[in-house]
């Protein structure tokens, strides 16, 4: 009875907080994966996966506009949406694989025997120089995303669930799924689980390495290419500018799941999602991303290796 | 060039006359000056000024940052927050913007003329004004205090991950001062801060007297830089910087000096924030948030990670670049457009392309001239072919008499062993590296330590210097226990050690090397570095001196190379090198780890020797080695390891008959037949 009462008095604010959560998380988690994929294989942080993303998110509306749809006012169905979405999709996550692949084997590569932090900061530098590329060219005002979804909502326990955010869930499992079977199940899955135990030794046995790296910056950016693609369905906008934060957030996501992990980058970006958006109801919105950050800090501090992750933060 | 010779000759021009490379650029140094004070006297126009003495501030900063990522080699992608709270921290004690209800608690302070009363309807209230030359070294001291605050818990992390932890909270200050309007008028920013007085004239708003303030804070800047980095101080950030684990080995104290570091690079950051809120008299959040650590760092980057100087002309390149250079370019592009009629050309603004050019160079910097405009270590020309053929002279022990010397209470027959390990156990996860060791080593007395690889050999000495924690045993030496101490307590102890694999601090000099080896057993501080005092000097001169009497047990090999970077030495020398620096601690103790590894048989050979004559002058020495007639040659005792467990001891004639060891080496049927 107990129980049936406290289910039957849930705040519905709160749910629908949860709902926006969820669909925020699965957008941080597929942007976590990119993280944690290169960092898994380089030991390097990708700073310039923030603005990949963001590119992306230029890209995806590009693709959209290209069959003809503009702003929120045409609504497809049925078997035009599928195809329609099939089609960005497919288009901003080749597109975001191929920039990838290009900043790994431009800026990257020379740079990968160099000791300490010399790739991390071209990564800083490819990120600001993505970023000015598309203010100088863009502009600075953010953009109308073209939006083809028909608005079909569900109540839910007072809460409104949106047929948006059903397929975004939908979307981030199928693509999880797909990742979960290519790295567990192929042989190049095989070679980058390998590379990413010992470099060196996967190299001995025959794995080349360079493939396993090239791979894994096109799956990592093709998914920042997915994330992308639903930032701008679920905000209706996208800007130069919104790769900063959520790189920063789905980075805590990476790490709050244990970077390297690919388990732990799920389930750290729909935890962040919740927090950003729970954090929003119990406290005031402003301080949310303060405590994102606390979180990334305090779990490098006390928990480095985070939930799923192999210790790796602090020296040997 | 014999051994005396080089050495004199090095005596007379080399490292030790140099005691401070930087000094014999002092007159460069002056002019620099010199025609900076003219400046704005032979060129008076305002805004050129304005953008000169904006230039200085950043390169104030650069310098900070500089002592944070290029000498103690400590990424810092937030450092703009340690910016903010020292402009906050003058901004909130020089403005009207809080106003507290006026009590007698504020009477004493308005006496030192740091408040104001000020009439207000509905009660008088406190007015701040407390003096910029007050506040410019108490917020350098509060920033440093942050610093530390900030630093104690995040620098055990891996360089990567402090970089993302330092971003993290210089996105927190600028967020938390947007936040608490109450005190900092939150996004709307600062207002009214009140300008520097000197001699009751205010600086207003012209930029002149700000930037003589900025000329004479970078060049206080430069200084305190140059001499911390050429200093015992500074070695032991580079240490750090090359190879953490070989410095905490070397005796550097790791906490303690990243600590310093971050607190020196911060407090450079917070007395350069009060000049910058001083000079705009306004402050918002805006101005200290990411990108400004970014463009801080590519300044760095760009002058060479490391480099005093670089750093600074990194800084004033890209603030001239932007405020002056690309102005002047987007007008002549506007004409070029004009005049052929393209309509973009006539609309490029490249000050707005700044970042972009920022990402440009940070990219182009790492992958063709990571060292920067002005490296941070000179490249020394490489010995002549006649040089590098001489004849090997014998070494020089004559000068390092009371090496490995002992307190008479621990000298003698009744103290028993000098160090005594009993029932060590080491564990990784599910493997035991060591299952209750147990040895013992009679002073001036030599040992050695053999088994097949993955045995323990070079566990049990990582074990006896604090680099891995032990799970059971005691470690006693000279009487007193130091089982779990920190590796630094344990060099200074006396206990210094050589790594299997070479952990030399590849950028430095062979002479550097040397010195960072003698870090435990020299005193100067931060404060005394900067200060320099004769004391200073003469520990300096002495440590130099010092460093060449121990690389001239090497006979000629190392001599003529004391201010070549050990990268670019071969093998053999790395490791001598490396015994050198060993030595620098004035150990009591010599733990050698295979080093006789990659050496021909003569080269083996003369090592051999050099460590029998160490030996002789006192030295206790533990080695592993895997030549056996090297061990046979030098050892009074050998220990042997197989599996993590001692299988035998004795003299070198005994093990060599031991059947166990002939089966661990050999195999079971070698045993048999």
């Amino acid at each position: 009875m107990a129980l049936q009462r406290a289910r039957m008095t849930i705040d519905p604010v709160l749910l629908q907080q949860v709902i926006n959560g969820l669909s925020l998380g699965a957008m941080y988690a597929l942007l976590a994966l990119g993280f944690t994929l290169v960092y898994g294989i380089l030991e390097l942080i990708n700073f310039a996966h923030f603005n990949v993303f963001m590119v992306s998110s230029f890209i995806g509306m590009w693709a959209l506009q290209l069959l003809g749809l503009s702003g929120q006012s045409q609504v497809l169905t049925g078997m035009a949406l599928v195809g329609t979405l099939a089609f960005a999709f497919a288009v901003t996550m080749l597109a975001a694989g191929v920039l990838g692949v290009a900043i790994e084997r431009i800026a990257l590569r020379p740079l990968r025997n160099v000791r300490g932090t010399a790739a991390m900061i071209t990564t800083i530098g490819v990120s600001y120089i993505l970023f000015n590329i598309i203010l100088l060219t863009v502009g600075a005002s953010s953009l109308n995303y073209p939006n083809p979804l028909p608005t079909v909502r569900w109540n839910v326990g007072g809460a409104v669930l949106q047929l948006r955010e059903v397929l975004i869930w939908a979307i981030t499992l199928v693509l999880m799924l797909a990742l979960h079977l290519f790295v567990n199940r192929t042989r190049l899955g095989k070679a980058m689980r390998a590379t990413a135990q010992d470099a060196e030794a996967a190299r001995m046995m025959g794995v080349d390495v360079d493939r396993v790296v090239i791979t894994a910056f096109f799956l990592g950016s093709a998914l920042a290419g997915a994330a992308a693609l639903i930032f701008g369905l679920y905000y209706n906008f996208t800007s130069f500018i919104i790769g900063y934060t959520a790189g920063l957030r789905a980075f805590t996501a990476a790490v709050l799941g244990g970077i390297g992990s690919v388990t732990g980058a799920m389930v750290g970006g729909v935890l962040i999602g919740l927090i950003e958006s729970l954090g929003g109801h119990f406290f005031a919105t402003r301080w949310a991303d303060v405590i994102i950050f606390s979180i990334l800090i305090l779990v490098l501090v006390f928990v480095p290796s985070g939930l799923f992750g192999r210790a790796a933060a602090t020296r040997a | 060039m014999t051994v005396g010779e080089t050495f004199t000759w090095l005596r007379r021009t080399g490292p030790i006359g140099r005691i401070a490379p930087h000094l014999s650029s002092r007159s460069v140094a002056a002019m620099v000056f010199a025609l900076a004070v003219l400046f704005p006297i032979v060129h008076r126009n305002d805004a050129d000024i304005d953008s000169a003495a904006n230039a200085l501030t950043y390169a104030a900063l650069a310098l900070g940052l500089n002592i944070v990522v290029g000498l103690a080699g400590l990424l810092d992608l937030g450092y703009a927050a340690f910016f903010a709270i020292g402009a906050y921290a003058y901004g909130v004690a020089a403005s009207w913007q809080v106003t507290p209800e006026w009590t007698s608690f504020w009477d004493s302070f308005q006496w030192l003329g740091l408040v104001t009363r000020f009439h207000e309807t509905g009660g008088d209230v406190v007015h701040f004004q407390v003096s910029f030359w007050l506040m410019m070294p108490v917020a350098a001291a509060m920033t440093a205090f942050f610093g530390v605050l900030f630093g104690f818990p995040t620098l055990r992390l891996k360089g990567d991950y402090l970089a993302i932890v330092t971003l993290g909270f210089g996105e927190i200050v600028p967020i938390v001062v947007r936040n608490t309007p109450s005190v900092t008028n939150g996004a709307m920013g600062l207002n009214g801060v009140m300008a520097p007085q000197l001699f009751g004239w205010s600086f207003g708003v012209d930029a002149t007297p700000y930037y003589y303030v900025g000329l004479l804070l970078v060049a206080f800047l430069i200084l305190t830089s140059q001499r911390l980095k050429f200093s015992r101080i500074g070695r032991a950030w580079m240490a750090i910087r090359e190879d953490e684990i070989a410095a905490a080995a070397m005796g550097v104290n790791r906490v303690k000096l990243k600590l310093l570091a971050f607190a020196t690079g911060a407090a450079f950051a917070g007395a350069t924030g009060t000049l910058f809120v001083a000079k705009l008299q306004t402050a918002t959040p805006d101005m200290f948030g990411f990108p400004v650590s970014v463009m801080i760092l590519v300044m760095v980057v760009f002058g060479g990670i490391g480099s005093v100087w670089g750093v600074v002309l990194g800084a004033l390149i890209l603030q001239i670049l932007q405020s002056w250079f690309l102005e002047d370019l987007s007008q002549w592009l506007h004409a070029l457009g004009r005049l052929v009629h393209v309509e973009w050309l006539q609309r490029v603004e490249l000050a707005s392309s700044i970042e972009l050019i920022f990402g440009l160079i940070l990219v182009t910097m790492m992958l063709y001239r990571r060292e920067g405009l002005i490296p941070a270590t000179r490249r020394v020309a490489a010995l002549t072919i006649e040089e590098q053929s001489a004849q090997v002279a014998a070494g020089r022990f004559e000068t390092l008499t009371g090496l490995g010397a002992l307190d008479e209470a621990l000298d003698n027959p009744e103290a028993g062993p000098l160090l005594a390990v009993d029932g060590l156990t080491v564990r990784f996860g599910g493997l035991v590296a060591l299952r209750s060791v147990a040895l013992a080593v009679p002073p001036h007395s030599v040992l050695a330590v053999i088994g097949p690889n993955g045995s323990g050999k070079s566990t049990l000495f990582n074990a006896v210097t604090g680099l891995v924690p032990l799970n059971e045993g005691n470690i006693r030496f000279g009487g007193a226990e130091i089982a779990g101490k920190p590796p630094h307590v344990v060099l200074d102890r006396g206990i210094a050690r050589t790594f299997q694999n070479i952990r030399l601090f590849p950028n430095l000099t062979v002479l550097e090397n040397v010195l960072i080896g003698m870090h435990a057993r020299l005193r100067t501080g931060a404060v005394e570095a900067l200060l320099r005092l004769p004391r200073t000097q003469r520990e300096e001169h002495e440590a130099r001196e010092h460093a060449l009497e121990i690389l001239a047990v090497f006979g000629n090999r190392l001599l003529p190379r004391v201010d070549h970077v050990v990268s670019s030495l071969s093998y053999a020398n790395r490791r001598r090198v490396e015994i050198a620096r060993a030595l620098a601690s004035q150990p009591t103790l010599l733990l050698l780890d295979e080093p006789t590894a990659g050496m021909n048989p003569a080269e083996t050979l003369e090592l051999a020797d050099q460590i029998r004559s160490l030996n002789r002058l006192g030295l206790t020495i533990v080695l592993i080695e895997h030549k056996l007639d090297v061990v046979v040659n030098l050892a009074d005792k050998v220990i042997v390891l197989d599996h993590g467990e001692k299988i035998a001891e004795g003299t070198p004639a005994e093990i060599r008959r031991d059947e166990e060891v002939i089966r661990a080496y050999l195999g079971r049927s070698a045993a048999i037949a």
